[in-house]
């Protein structure tokens, strides 16, 4: 098949659909006129096949380019990104299509449709992606096969084809996967900052509209290397908000990484605590595309890339864009017994309010004060009346311009983030410092596979008071309010308002909760076994086959499978190639024959027993008779099918043991 | 019925001095219906073979001379008008006999060389569209000189492929020769042989052919020569199924002349170079080495 022929119709038809195939996932992040491109490429391409219209000249091509370049950058605004990337090379596979002419058109576009199946994963790793990409390959595939031949095969026959290559194709892939070196990328383009897409962000106003995030999607999956805290336990710290505007908490300077946060990335900067730590575990962080990670307090990681902030938090040098597994240790705060006392300028931070504002509330806060209590009195004090007259709603009114007083004296009713918020404002208020946390609470056990799950409408906003001699201390103004909200999580704190404006109330469903509940734990082995492989797992992985990992082995690894292979086919072709197994005759014949050879008169192959034994008398004269006789014995059972004579054969030839000597 | 064969053997062996294998082969290629081509130089007894061959057996026979202005006709025969009788009356051609010598068919016409062989596959003529049985038995020996003498037709390979042997007589042994210098003159001793067979006991005997065991094991020795023709480098033809049942055919035939109910490897080694020979050969290859090399290849005894 010469490559120069020109591309058959049908060819035409398999590429099309092979580019719908890999293309189809991107539509829905490219912009539309790329869409809009490609089926008039298509279309164009289709006019040229029935004769209707000539392929773009020159001109129109140069312009068709010019077209896309400008298109691209009024879409995307910025060149050296993921996005514009893929884009780009979506409108030239696209764009492809009006240059398609010969055989070697097509298989350039197939093969160029293979690498846009790859960008795939780019974006997205879980498994509907990966079955995705699966059929996407078959489909390209199949396009290839079809390609082959005169291009007439039936797209039965070619998908069929096309499923049979790839599944042989599966060992090897399992192969690679294993051993293949996982390279970092030589150059990167960086994915698109657009904005926080998780429960936790970067501030909290908590007089806006309540716009928590209710989304069910998992946040966190934690494994656990020895002891589960307990559900109160399970706070996962992710930000402080140290400063208040009067309406917006925000980390601030000197807290925030990002405006001269002291951050410690290495083990030697911070002292560890002397005694061991309380828990040890593994987070897997969905993409949050912000650099804030969770753990309980203390943490400590020893992850590449993960460094700790003077508050306890665990950030990353890189904004998390894919999932993130990270391992951590944990000191709860009760376990560290030294405390440095707070600087001055913490001191001051952590007291930080606004110049006015809140007028009623300051002045809750100067009583409480004046009575002279402890910083925990004075939490208890607070949190006493939000026990007794606050009212957990997760659709609270929006606040006025005073939004602390508002909800003290007004509203009373709200979210997490009203009352953490409006706790520490009083507690600086009365002169105790004190800061927002930001994070997840909770999260479900998942029994089957052994590890927590936290989801989004788990994100949570807590206080830290610092006390005298005991350091900062968790105090969530939540729990005074609603328990259950700790205790067992949004879902039985706010059942009715929960999820209400899902578009199906799922959650209602056990059924569908557990079977959701399975999608989940499915999705976590797949990330731990798949997506998560990356060359420190590799080199577990092959340790524990290997014990240790050297090139020798490392090719005993790659290269016995493939000896074993080859071998099986040998052994295979071998058996069916010899077929069945000799007559009881002709194996004792051959017995006679080897026994003679061993005192020198060896049968020739294509020496008939009768010359043989003739031979024999000539060489071997004393051994003749005998011979002789074994020979007749043969024939008569070999030829003659006589069964007495087998049986005679068979005694004649146990008792033949020829002395080697030669007489 | 064994002393028959061996008084067979041994009168032919009386006017064939020396020639006792091709004497057997000749007998085996007889009895298992098959029909024979001697190769062989002018002089070195082939006619004297066939007709000793006629005699001993009781057959009716003929010799054809082929010369390259042989028509079909000359063979079959041919229909004349007879004046008196009004009507046309079928001459038979030297065709209608129980054994038929055909001497030097190399030199006859392709057509002419066809109509005899065709005649030798059917067992019958077909003339003026009137289809005539040919005697039974019916014998074919043809003699052709090598082929590389002047004024020859060479046979094709497929009709090589009806002969059921080829054999050649070769020079007689020195013993041989001496004892025919002396002995009595070869046509005299031809004449005084008398039949020992009649009709009946040549289709006993021939029958008896197929009644000759061949077992398993020997069949296998057969499968493994064939399929070596087949696949092997050597052979730029393989033996063809009809080779290879032909094969078999005259392994009993020689078995049975041997005295023996069953076939041995022997008796197909034996027979090997005259039933293969020919159906191997190519222009690449002659027939006698390419069978001699098949025998020494092929393991006689299932590995």
């Amino acid at each position: 098949m010469a490559y120069s022929e020109r591309l058959p119709r049908e060819s035409l038809l398999w590429i099309f659909a092979a580019q719908f195939a890999v293309l189809l996932p991107h539509f829905a992040r490219l912009p539309l006129w790329i869409v809009g491109g490609w089926l008039l490429a298509a279309w164009w391409r289709t006019e040229v096949s029935r004769g209707r219209r000539e392929l773009p000249g020159k001109p129109v091509k140069l312009l068709v380019v010019t077209a896309v370049v400008g298109g691209l950058l009024l879409s995307y605004r910025q060149w050296f990104a993921l996005e514009p990337m893929v884009a780009l090379l979506a409108v030239s596979f696209t764009l492809k299509n009006l240059e398609l002419l010969t055989r070697r058109d097509g298989f350039l576009s197939l093969l160029l449709a293979y690498f846009v199946a790859a960008t795939l994963f780019v974006f997205d790793q879980g498994i509907p992606h990966a079955l995705y990409g699966v059929l996407a390959v078959l489909v390209v595939t199949a396009a290839l096969v079809a390609q082959a031949g005169a291009g007439s095969a039936g797209p039965r026959r070619a998908i069929g084809l096309s499923a049979r290559l790839l599944a042989q194709s599966v060992p090897l892939m399992l192969l690679l996967f294993v051993v293949m070196p996982r390279l970092g990328p030589l150059w990167a383009v960086p994915q698109e900052d657009a904005g926080a897409s998780t429960g936790v962000s970067d501030s909290m106003s908590p007089g806006d509209f309540a716009n928590l995030s209710r989304s069910d999607k998992p946040a966190l999956r934690i494994t656990f290397d020895g002891p589960v805290p307990p559900p109160e336990q399970r706070y996962w710290r992710g930000l402080v908000y140290a400063d208040f505007d009067g309406r917006r908490w925000s980390q601030g300077f000197g807290v925030d990484p990002r405006e001269g946060g002291r951050v410690y990335w290495s083990d030697s900067e911070q002292g560890l605590p002397e005694v061991g730590p309380r828990y040890r575990y593994q987070v897997i962080q969905e993409p949050t595309r912000s650099r804030w990670l969770f753990a309980m307090a203390r943490p400590h990681s020893v992850t590449d890339g993960v460094g700790e902030t003077r508050d306890d938090r665990l950030v990353r040098a890189e904004p998390v864009f894919s999932r993130l597994a990270y391992e951590v240790r944990s000191w709860p705060r009760d376990t560290i017994n030294d405390v440095p006392p707070l600087s001055d300028f913490e001191r001051r931070r952590n007291l930080q309010l606004p110049e006015g504002g809140n007028p009623r509330a300051r002045a809750w806060a100067r009583r409480l004060r004046a009575q002279d209590l402890s910083a925990g009195e004075i939490s208890d004090a607070v949190l006493s009346v939000f026990n007794r007259r606050f009212i957990y709603t997760l659709s609270p009114p929006t606040l006025g311009a005073d939004s602390v007083d508002a909800f003290l004296y007004d509203s009373q009713r709200g979210f997490c983030e009203h009352f953490a918020g409006s706790y520490v404002f009083l507690m600086r208020a009365a002169g105790v410092p004190a800061r927002v946390v930001a994070g997840y609470q909770g999260g479900e056990w998942v029994d089957g596979e052994q590890y927590l799950l936290v989801r989004q409408y788990d994100a949570h906003a807590w206080a830290e008071i610092w006390t005298e001699g005991r350091g900062w201390q968790r105090v969530d103004p939540t729990a005074a309010v609603a328990p259950e909200r700790v205790r067992d999580g949004l879902q039985s704190a706010a059942a009715d308002e929960f999820m209400r404006d899902a578009l199906l109330p799922l959650h209602r469903f056990p059924v569908l909760r557990q079977l959701r509940l399975q999608w989940d734990m499915i999705n976590y082995r797949w990330y731990r076994a798949v997506v998560s492989f990356d060359s420190e797992r590799q080199q577990d992985l092959l340790r524990d086959l290997l014990g240790r990992v050297t090139s020798v082995r490392l090719a005993l690894l790659v290269g016995l499978p493939a000896v074993l292979a080859l071998l099986g086919v040998g052994a295979w072709l071998w058996l069916s190639g010899r077929g069945r197994r000799p007559p009881p005759a002709a194996r004792l014949y051959r017995q006679f024959c080897r026994r003679l050879a061993r005192c020198g008169v060896e049968r020739r192959r294509g020496e008939a027993p009768e010359d043989f034994v003739a031979r024999v008398h000539r060489e071997r004269p004393q051994l003749g008779p005998m011979a002789a006789s074994i020979t007749t014995a043969y024939q008569r059972a070999a030829y003659a099918d006589d069964p007495a004579a087998l049986k005679q054969l068979r005694r004649l030839v146990r008792g033949f043991w020829p002395s080697l000597r030669r007489g | 019925m064994q002393k028959i064969i061996s008084a067979v053997v041994a009168d032919i062996g009386k006017v064939l001095l020396g020639k006792d294998h091709q004497v057997k082969l000749a007998l085996a290629c007889l009895l298992s219906r098959g029909h024979l081509l001697i190769e062989d130089l002018p002089g070195m007894g082939k006619t004297t073979l066939a007709h000793a061959l006629a005699q001993v057996l009781g057959l009716s026979y003929k010799r054809v001379q082929f010369t390259s202005d042989m028509l079909p006709a000359d063979i079959v025969g041919v229909s004349i008008f007879e004046r008196d009788s009004g009507n046309f009356r079928f001459h038979e051609g030297p065709v209608f006999s129980q054994l038929l010598l055909a001497d030097e068919i190399n030199r006859a016409s392709p057509k002419t060389q066809s109509a005899l062989l065709e005649a030798m596959e059917e067992r019958q003529v077909s003339v003026d569209g009137e289809t005539r049985p040919l005697p039974q038995p019916f014998f074919v020996i043809a003699t052709q000189n090598p082929l590389h003498q002047s004024g020859t037709f060479t046979l094709p390979e497929s009709q090589l492929d009806r002969f059921l042997m080829r054999i050649s007589l070769g020079y007689p042994t020195r013993e041989a020769e001496r004892a025919l210098f002396q002995g009595v003159d070869p046509r005299e001793q031809l004449r005084k042989l008398r039949p020992r067979l009649d009709r009946a006991g040549l289709a006993q005997l021939q029958g008896l052919v197929g009644q000759v065991k061949a077992s398993s094991s020997l069949l296998d020795y057969l499968e493994r020569l064939v399929l070596h023709t087949r696949q092997s480098q050597d052979c730029p033809v393989g033996l063809s199924p009809r080779g290879a049942l032909a094969l078999l055919h005259a392994a009993r035939a020689w078995a049975l002349i041997h005295g023996r109910g069953h076939v041995l490897p022997e008796d197909i080694q034996a027979v090997l170079p005259a039933v293969a020979g020919h159906r191997l050969q190519s222009e690449s290859g002659d027939g006698a080495q390419l069978v001699e090399r098949l025998i020494r290849q092929v393991d006689v005894i299932a590995a």
